[in-house]
Parts: structure tokens; C-alpha cells; sequence
């Protein structure tokens, strides 16, 4: 099985527990393959700039990110499946969100 | 003290509130409406630089006539150079971004009023009344009058969405309020806080009294300030964990509407992070959190745009996107980098509101905005066609387009920086932006027509495509001499970015 098939049978695989409205076309699929290239590369090259920080910590954080990355793959349709309308799954990001910043801000910058 | 400056936010609150009284008289709203918003790009030309004080009271120190009855308890401390009044501040970048708003806002209300066969006095006052809360934010040096016109705004882009009678435009407005109720008191409540540790609201003030000793700037009410001031940031810009909403309220208003509404966030957006910038930039993670909410709106933003199939929300999702290369350009903090991202701001308020605009002729002639069920629109409209995809060529960053200047500024300036890694994650993203616009270009005018496809609307009105053309020949004048607009960004990029080139 290529990696297409794969990604494919996956997407099919999501759509269906998320009770997905139409049929998935090629455009979907090349689309949904785009996003996922695009948000590993994308995150890679991201965690990369960790090289600032420390140059092992960039190595280890980047092969995690890969690791993680082709087991879970395909990301994309996990992330749209979270990233929905529903005001409760909006309503936990957005409390995740306030938690980080706050954290960052707060005790970041009395302890780092 | 220029008058001028406080008008570019009494005339529209005045004329929306004056419009809200002539419901149903659709010519007077039409004359009045038209009149008022042909003000809104010419006051920021007329206007001159400076600062505005409201009642007059101007700080001590610049009065002219010397006060020798006051004691030197205040005459000889920092009260004498603290600002009592509401302080708007004009100055070039002030004036080239409140004149874009009012570009946009004035093509955005020229279509409305001959798109809608019956204008509505309301929906002309939501318009009127977001432009004057935007330009407000934009030129206060007050934190709190911020606050007052960033609920405002959030009302009146809710009252855009209300209006526009498009399936769960109550629902979606609905949550955005409900999230609006979280991280609007939150604002409030860091913008309390820097009150409560500084005695003060004026933007300048707090920065003297952090910089020169007067409030410990490491405090952790500071601290906990700062934080709620970002998430409020956050929710007024669309950004991460904001991004679904937000693209979720363009794709439920009329692309009028998203078009306005748009340039809105990018303005608020602007705004916000200047003034981050301006009071915690002393803070390690204050560009930290910058870069990171900004890359994160970038990747996620472009890589859902892709996915979508429905065309309005498909621009939201990329508006979002490219919120994220302004946001980089100011986390970068260097004089370049800023320059470039305000450029960018400019340039996607101009661009996003003409996609929106382009993709929205397909709404009026169809009322149909999935990519699935249209085709072959190239036939109807070629001309419309091809200024779309010019607008879609700008939106990537293709030369001589205005886009191409801001990216290649923002690739350089984070090279300059020690990061070429986001110029290549902002080279990348480019090229998804562009397979993104070009799948629903092919999907909506290239591929034959389905039989079931009717056509509501032959004739798309004069007025959409007057602007449409206006908005394209600004951004092809601003590709071509990007000096007009970064001339007036370079003297605030330098002074945020403290020296550094």
C-alpha cells in the first residue's frame, strides 16, 4: 500500500466516525495530503529553531517530532475534526490557550 | 491641536447613530451613508500630525503658560509629565493605516448600498460604528478608552453577522459572543491590573512609570497584566484558539461585511500588538509569545484553508493565515522585521478585503458559496474572472503585486534576524496560499458549469466592480512603489524596535 492509499483509507476512516458529509474526491484528498506535508514540514523547520536554545535539544525535539509525526500521520484530518464549530471544543481551547500564556508570562518570567 | 483627529471617530459614530434613525427611508440613508464614508479615507490625508487631548487637558510639563501657583510635589515629580485627558495620537502610521480602513470601509459601503436593494439603516450603522471603534483603537494612547472601543467593535462585527441573513448566522454570532464574554472581562481585568500597580491608563504613562522605577516591571500582577492583555489580543484579532470562530463570523456575513470585517481584525491586530510591544517588550516572552501565536495562526490557518470547500471560509481560514506574517514581522523586533509586518498589515487589509469582495460576486450571482456545486463562472464573467485571479496572484505574493514587497521584506528581515527558518516556513505557506486560491479558482470558474447551477443575479453591480478595481490598482501601486506606504511605517517600526536595525 503507497503512502496515497494509505493517507486515503485513513481520511475514509476519520470521515466516518465524524459522519463526514460527501464523498472524498481526489481534490479532497490531495488537499487533505498538502496540509499534512505542509504542516509537518512546517513544524519541523519550527522546532529546528530550537537550535538557539541548545543544539541537542533541536536534535531530539525534531526526531520526536518526526517519530511522532509518521505514527500519527494523517495529522490533518485529527486536527480539522478538533479545530470544529462546537462551542465546547472552542470553549476547551481557548481555556488551553489562557493556561499557557498565562503560564509563560507569569511564571516564566519569574523563574526562567 | 488638529480637530481633525478627534472627527475621523465622531463622523461615523454620529452618522451611524443618525442612519439608525432613518430606517426604511433607503434614499436618505443611501446620499448620507455615502457622503459620510467618502470622509473617512479624506480626514486621515487632511488631517496633521500630532496629539489630541480630550477637554483640552494637555500634561503639565507642555503647558505653556508656567503654573508657578502649583507646589513642587507635583511640578517636580512624575505627575507633571503624566497625561490627565483621553490622548489620541496621530502620526504617519496612524494616518496610513486609519486612511486603508477607511479605503476599505468606503468600498465595503458603496457595494452594500447597491448590493442590497433595500439599505438598511441598521446595517450601515454596524459598519459606521465598527470603522469608528477600529480608528478609535488605532489612534488611542488611552488603555481603557481601548477597551471601551474593542467591545464596540466586537458588537458591531456581531451586528454585521446578525444582518446578513445567511443559514446559522445567529448561532455563529451567538459563540462568538459567548467567547467574547470570556475574553473581553479578561482584558478588562489585566488592563485593572497595570491600573491598580501604575494609578494610570495612559499608555505612555505606564511605560514611564515601569521604565523609570516607579512600579516594579517584574511584579507579578505585571506579569499576570501582561498575559490577560495577550488573550484579549488573541479574541480581538482571531488568532489561535480564536482562528475557527473568527473565520467562522466571515464566512456567516456578506463579503461586504467579511471584507470590513477583516480589516478589522488586521487593524485591532496592529493595534494590540504595537501596544504590547510598547509596555512589556522588557518581558523575555513578550516576542516569544508573538512569533509562536503567530506562526501557530500561519500553519494552521493556511493548512485548514486548503481543506475547505466552501469559498468564504476558505478566505477566512486564509486571513487568519496571513495575520500570522504580520504577527512575525513584529515578534521579530528588530526596526526591519517591524516595518515589514506593519507593511504586511497594510497590505493584507487591501488584498483580503478584495478577495473577499471578488469571491463574493459568485455568492450574488449564485448564492451558492460551496466550491462543490459551482463551475464554469469564467464564461459568465471573464473580466470579473481575471481581477479575481490578479487578486488571488496578489494574495500568494506574486510580483508586481503589493504582497510580493511585504513577504520578501518579512523572508529578508528574518534572516536579518538569525531565523532564515521562518523565511522558509513563510515561502512555504506562500505556495500552499496559492494552491488554496487556485483549487477554488479552477473549482468556481474553470470547471464546467454543473446543469443544476442557476444563475439569481446576471449583472453584477457597477459599484462591486468599481471597487474591485480600485482595491486591485492600490495594491498594484503599492507593489510597484513600496516606498509610499513604508515611509510611513518606518518612524514607528524605529521607535518600537528601540534601536535595533
Amino acid at each position: 500500500m503507497n503512502l496515497y492509499d494509505f493517507i486515503l483509507k485513513r481520511i475514509k476512516a476519520i470521515q466516518e466516525k465524524t459522519d463526514a458529509e460527501g464523498p472524498i474526491t481526489n481534490i479532497s484528498a490531495s488537499s487533505v495530503l498538502t496540509a499534512e506535508i505542509t504542516l509537518i514540514s512546517t513544524i519541523l523547520l519550527a522546532v529546528s529553531m530550537l537550535r538557539l536554545v541548545n543544539k541537542s535539544l533541536m536534535i531530539v525535539a525534531v526526531l520526536l517530532v518526526l517519530f511522532t509525526a509518521i505514527l500519527a500521520m494523517p495529522l490533518m484530518p485529527r486536527i480539522k475534526r478538533e479545530l470544529n464549530d462546537s462551542l465546547a471544543y472552542m470553549m476547551f481551547y481557548m481555556i488551553l490557550a489562557l493556561a499557557i500564556i498565562i503560564t509563560l508570562f507569569y511564571w516564566g518570567s519569574l523563574n526562567v | 491641536m488638529d480637530l481633525l483627529i478627534p472627527l475621523m471617530v465622531i463622523i461615523p459614530i454620529t452618522c451611524a447613530l443618525f442612519l439608525n434613525l432613518l430606517y426604511k427611508k433607503d434614499r436618505t440613508v443611501k446620499t448620507i451613508a455615502i457622503l459620510a464614508a467618502l470622509t473617512l479615507p479624506a480626514l486621515p490625508i487632511l488631517a496633521n500630525y500630532g496629539l489630541h487631548y480630550f477637554g483640552g487637558y494637555a500634561p503639565l510639563a507642555n503647558n505653556t503658560i508656567p503654573n508657578t501657583s502649583l507646589p513642587p510635589l507635583i511640578t517636580g515629580t512624575a505627575l507633571n509629565v503624566f497625561h490627565p485627558a483621553i490622548t489620541y495620537s496621530f502620526q504617519s502610521a496612524q494616518k496610513l493605516f486609519v486612511f486603508i480602513l477607511g479605503l476599505v470601509a468606503l468600498l465595503a459601503i458603496f457595494i452594500s448600498l447597491y448590493e442590497t436593494r433595500r439599505p438598511s439603516g441598521v446595517y450601515a450603522y454596524m459598519m459606521f460604528m465598527g470603522v469608528a471603534a477600529v480608528t478609535a483603537i488605532l489612534l488611542t494612547d488611552d488603555i481603557f478608552n481601548l477597551y471601551v472601543f474593542f467591545e464596540i467593535a466586537a458588537l458591531a462585527t456581531v451586528g454585521m453577522v446578525l444582518v446578513s441573513q445567511i443559514e446559522g448566522n445567529y448561532e455563529t454570532a451567538l459563540k462568538y459572543m459567548i467567547m467574547g464574554n470570556i475574553a473581553g472581562p479578561l482584558l478588562l481585568l489585566g488592563i485593572a491590573l497595570l491600573l491598580g500597580v501604575t494609578g494610570n491608563v495612559n499608555i505612555t504613562d505606564i511605560i514611564y512609570a515601569l521604565k523609570n522605577g516607579l512600579v516594579n516591571p517584574h511584579s507579578p500582577v505585571v506579569l499576570m497584566a501582561c498575559g490577560l492583555i495577550v488573550f484579549g489580543w488573541l479574541y480581538g484579532s482571531g488568532l489561535p484558539p480564536f482562528h475557527t470562530i473568527k473565520s467562522g463570523m466571515y464566512s456567516k456575513a456578506l463579503p461586504h461585511g467579511a471584507a470590513l470585517m477583516q480589516a478589522f481584525s488586521v487593524f485591532i491586530f496592529v493595534a494590540m500588538g504595537i501596544i504590547i510591544l510598547r509596555i512589556f517588550s522588557y518581558l523575555p516572552f513578550s516576542k516569544l509569545v508573538i512569533l509562536g501565536v503567530s506562526l501557530v495562526a500561519m500553519i494552521l490557518g493556511i493548512t485548514m484553508a486548503i481543506q475547505q470547500t466552501d469559498i468564504k471560509r476558505m478566505i477566512g481560514f486564509l486571513a487568519v493565515g496571513e495575520l500570522g506574517y504580520i504577527g512575525i514581522g513584529i515578534g521579530l523586533g528588530t526596526t526591519f522585521g517591524i516595518t515589514a509586518g506593519l507593511f504586511q498589515a497594510v497590505n493584507e487589509a487591501l488584498l483580503t478585503a478584495l478577495v473577499f469582495i471578488g469571491f463574493g460576486t459568485v455568492l450574488y450571482q449564485t448564492g451558492i458559496s460551496d466550491t462543490r456545486e459551482l463551475g464554469g463562472l469564467m464564461l459568465k464573467n471573464p473580466m470579473v474572472a481575471l481581477v479575481v485571479l490578479l487578486s488571488g496572484f496578489a494574495l500568494a505574493g506574486i510580483p508586481p503585486f503589493n504582497a510580493f514587497q511585504s513577504k520578501l521584506l518579512l523572508i529578508q528581515s528574518s534572516v536579518q534576524a538569525g531565523l532564515p527558518e521562518l523565511g522558509v516556513i513563510m515561502i512555504l505557506l506562500s505556495i500552499v496560499t496559492f494552491m488554496t486560491f487556485m483549487k477554488a479558482f479552477h473549482a468556481v470558474y474553470m470547471r464546467p458549469m454543473p446543469i443544476d447551477l442557476e444563475i439569481k443575479n446576471k449583472k453584477i453591480p457597477n459599484a462591486t466592480i468599481i471597487s474591485m478595481l480600485v482595491l486591485l490598482t492600490v495594491c498594484l501601486i503599492i507593489g510597484l512603489f513600496p516606498q509610499l506606504a513604508i515611509g510611513y511605517l518606518q518612524p514607528l517600526a524605529a521607535s518600537l524596535a528601540g534601536g535595533v536595525p
